[in-house]
């Protein structure tokens, strides 16, 4: 067994992007075409050989215990490990009151009965891969009570605005985390990601409660930093985030870039998801497809540039389609023009339309909708 | 308890010879088909589609692959509480020495008693190298309906090409008469699919009979049939309707992915009422780069294309790179054309390797290039 079990946390109340976030929460956004964003923390625990893996999750649920199911597809054992989602009901008195120490503190019957001695908290609205095997090693070795990952960044200024930062010292200690306020370039992005031993992590849930009724995990780490050993540990390779629409949009149409995909992606590093059998694409005299990328089940008649497009996406003959991210199942009929948008799943967009906005304001297209 | 009345047996044990060096490694059902899919997904969906529960596959050339793949009853969604896939190879018997399958039927009379633990009602027996759809719940209503003792599968042929199949003479009721294996004059134009429901009960009976028989080929189409007819029994033709392709040779293997990029091909891979499953490739969509041209091509996940496709069907992992030129050509998975390369009316086989600006295959040639070792660049 291993000595760590996984956490993957819900986006927190800081996070929201319109619309989409109406039908589903962030984890379980559609990502490049055919993944959610789940299946990165999940597939990296599994890949970690962590094979029990508590999935936090308070509204809309529906499509994340669908895509989920029982956990096989991560390549988790189905007897030794467990995938569980792990429900709260959020307070609707306020929403200062939906923590994610509440979160935990209405499940620490589940957590309380954990076998393993260490926890591995990771979120479920950023994107990146991690050996936390290896984590897990460096954070016994270095003797420290807490262990967070974080990513240096050079254009903190304008991007991460709506993350955290760590300060620290020169020996890697975190002196504090922070809101990323904007005035410097150069910062470290925290990656929300946490190794402790579960003991620890229950006393923090327990005391956060005592002291105020609206800390978060980060919060509490915060005020016990000077009785805590938290180290730092700065990951490498490919990192997003997804805290609104337009760092969702930008995360998508980022991993176009060859040289972004070789870091997220490697052989030795598979990310696992759902199947859905969809047949290849099917791409037909008239198409024209550059720099894109497209996930089966596609039928494919017109121009696709900078795109993503998801599975079984029908695009009629003389559409253009640039800059945009099409999810599954949507259909765009015969000349249409979109360009920057988001166009969510099961929408259909019917002949003869020019939906164009800037790159800086991607538009979105509901579910369902028909335009 | 569900109630299996029908079980199935697919024969999967030939090594599809004339393939060539696409069979030296993989018994022909576990060869590539259509992009993502390998030949006996095909027959293992249609009875996972049909509600068939149990299927029995039966190997023997060059197993290991095909036998760990079919094994995977999950793939297919035949992993509940009471269905499965079982894997048959010949084996040692406390009554009887390990013997390979000595035919068709031999292969279904070596494993009576895997059948027996599910007491079936009817047995089908399937091949497990044609490309087709088909609801067998459909063909057993109708060997219920007709009260036959036995119901082959069977598909209108042209008339030139009738002497090439096993062709079912029929009266005006579609009770078969007669059958000729691959007749210089044809009676009629119904070949059959290799596809036969028996009343187990019977089968077994004549199975039996069967193994004892020093002068029988053990095969259903010369001997199992053949005294199903002399006795009298009634045979249905259920005449069936659709696409089905028996991909025997590099051409017919060429020819039937080529079928594909029809825009409304009548296999159709993408009707959602009766998908063909197959294993999960963990792969990244498909990326199309910046100065790709893909052209009426039917390409699948993990593949690669900066360069030229044309009329082609790119397998799983398959990578076109810059400037390369792929046309009328089937890339199976993993195979690579490096930048500047030329491929045309070939068939690449697995992994196989066509260097920096090499050519091969000739739009005139008649029969289809199998590129089956790697090809060096030109410098």
């Amino acid at each position: 067994m291993a000595k760590a079990y996984g956490i993957v946390t819900m986006a927190g109340a800081h996070i929201n992007i319109e619309g989409m976030m109406d039908f589903r929460p962030v984890s379980a956004f559609s990502f490049l075409g055919r993944y959610r964003i789940i299946d990165f923390p999940v597939s990296s625990l599994s890949n970690s050989d962590i094979e029990n893996i508590h999935v936090y999750v308070s509204q809309n649920p529906r499509s994340l215990a669908e895509h989920l199911g029982s956990g096989r597809i991560y390549n988790i054992n189905s007897k030794r490990g467990t995938l569980q989602l792990l429900f709260n009901q959020d307070s609707r008195v306020n929403d200062i009151y939906n923590t994610d120490i509440q979160a935990y503190y209405d499940n620490m019957d589940v957590i309380s009965r954990m076998q393993q001695q260490y926890v591995i908290i990771t979120p479920g609205h950023m994107i990146f891969k991690q050996d936390y095997k290896r984590l897990l090693e460096d954070h016994v070795a270095s003797g420290a009570d807490i262990t967070v990952l974080y990513h240096k960044v050079n254009n903190a200024k304008t991007e991460f605005r709506n993350c955290t930062v760590v300060n620290l010292n020169r020996q890697k200690g975190v002196k504090s985390i922070e809101k990323n306020e904007g005035n410097v370039d150069e910062k470290n992005i925290f990656m929300e990601t946490y190794v402790m031993k579960n003991d620890l992590f229950m006393e923090l849930i327990n005391k956060s409660k005592r002291t105020s009724s609206i800390l978060r995990l980060v919060d509490i780490i915060n005020i016990a930093n000077e009785e805590l050993d938290i180290r730092g540990i700065q990951h490498k390779g490919y990192f997003s985030v997804v805290t609104d629409f337009k760092s969702y949009f930008d995360s998508n149409l980022a991993l176009l870039d060859r040289n972004a995909q070789k870091e997220l992606f490697s052989d030795d590093w598979p990310i696992y998801t759902q199947t859905t059998d969809a047949c290849p694409v099917h791409y037909f005299d008239g198409s024209s497809v550059k720099n894109s990328m497209v996930a089966n089940g596609c039928r494919i008649e017109g121009t696709i540039e900078n795109s993503v497009v998801g599975r079984n996406v029908e695009i009629g003959s003389k559409v253009v389609i640039r800059n945009c991210i099409i999810m599954s199942h949507a259909k765009i009929d015969d000349n249409v023009c979109l360009e920057n948008q988001v166009v969510d799943k099961y929408a259909h967009i019917t002949s003869d339309k020019t939906i164009v906005t800037t790159p800086d304001k991607p538009g979105y297209i509901r579910r369902n909708d028909i335009l | 308890m569900k109630q299996n009345s029908m079980l199935a047996m697919v024969l999967a044990g030939g090594r599809g010879s004339r393939l060539k060096d696409l069979t030296n490694k993989v018994a022909k059902p576990a060869v590539s088909f259509g992009g993502k899919y390998r030949i006996i997904d095909f027959p293992l969906s249609n009875c996972a589609n049909s509600g068939i529960d149990i299927v029995g596959v039966l190997t023997q050339y060059e197993s290991v692959l095909l036998n760990s793949y079919a094994a995977a009853g999950r793939i297919w969604g035949l992993d509940s509480k009471d269905s499965g896939v079982f894997i048959l190879p010949p084996r040692e018997k406390a009554d009887a020495n390990l013997d390979v399958y000595r035919g068709t039927a031999d292969a279904i009379s070596q494993n009576i008693d895997f059948i027996d633990t599910y007491n079936p009602e009817y047995l089908l027996i399937l091949s497990g190298d044609h490309i087709y759809k088909m609801n067998y719940s459909k063909m057993l209503a109708f060997h219920k309906e007709h009260k036959a003792d036995a119901t082959i599968a069977v598909i209108g042929v042209p008339k030139k090409e009738a002497s090439r199949f096993g062709i079912m003479a029929t009266n005006e009721d579609d009770r078969i008469v007669e059958f000729q294996e691959k007749p210089k004059a044809p009676k009629s134009n119904l070949a059959s699919m290799g596809i036969y429901i028996f009343n187990w009960k019977l089968l077994r009976k004549l199975l039996l009979a069967d193994m004892k028989n020093n002068d029988s080929h053990h095969d259903f189409g010369k001997d199992i049939i053949p005294t199903l007819l002399n006795d009298g029994r009634l045979i249905y033709a259920y005449r069936f309707k659709g696409y089905w392709k028996d991909v025997g040779t590099i051409d017919s293997l060429w020819e039937a992915n080529m079928d594909l990029l029809e825009k409304s091909n009548e296999l159709d891979l993408s009707d959602p009422s009766w998908k063909i499953y197959t294993e999960d490739a963990t792969e990244l969509p498909q990326y199309i780069g910046c100065d790709a041209v893909v052209k009426n091509s039917y390409i699948t996940q993990g593949c690669i294309v900066e360069g030229k496709v044309e009329n082609s069907v790119l397998f799983t992992g398959t990578e076109v790179g810059k400037d390369a030129v792929v046309k009328d050509a089937v890339l199976m998975p993993s195979s690579i054309v490096e930048d500047g390369a030329k491929v045309t009316r070939a068939l690449v086989a697995n992994g196989v390797k066509i260097g920096k600006g090499a050519v091969v295959g000739n739009a005139k040639s008649e029969e289809i290039l199998l590129v089956a070792e790697d090809v060096e660049g030109v410098k």
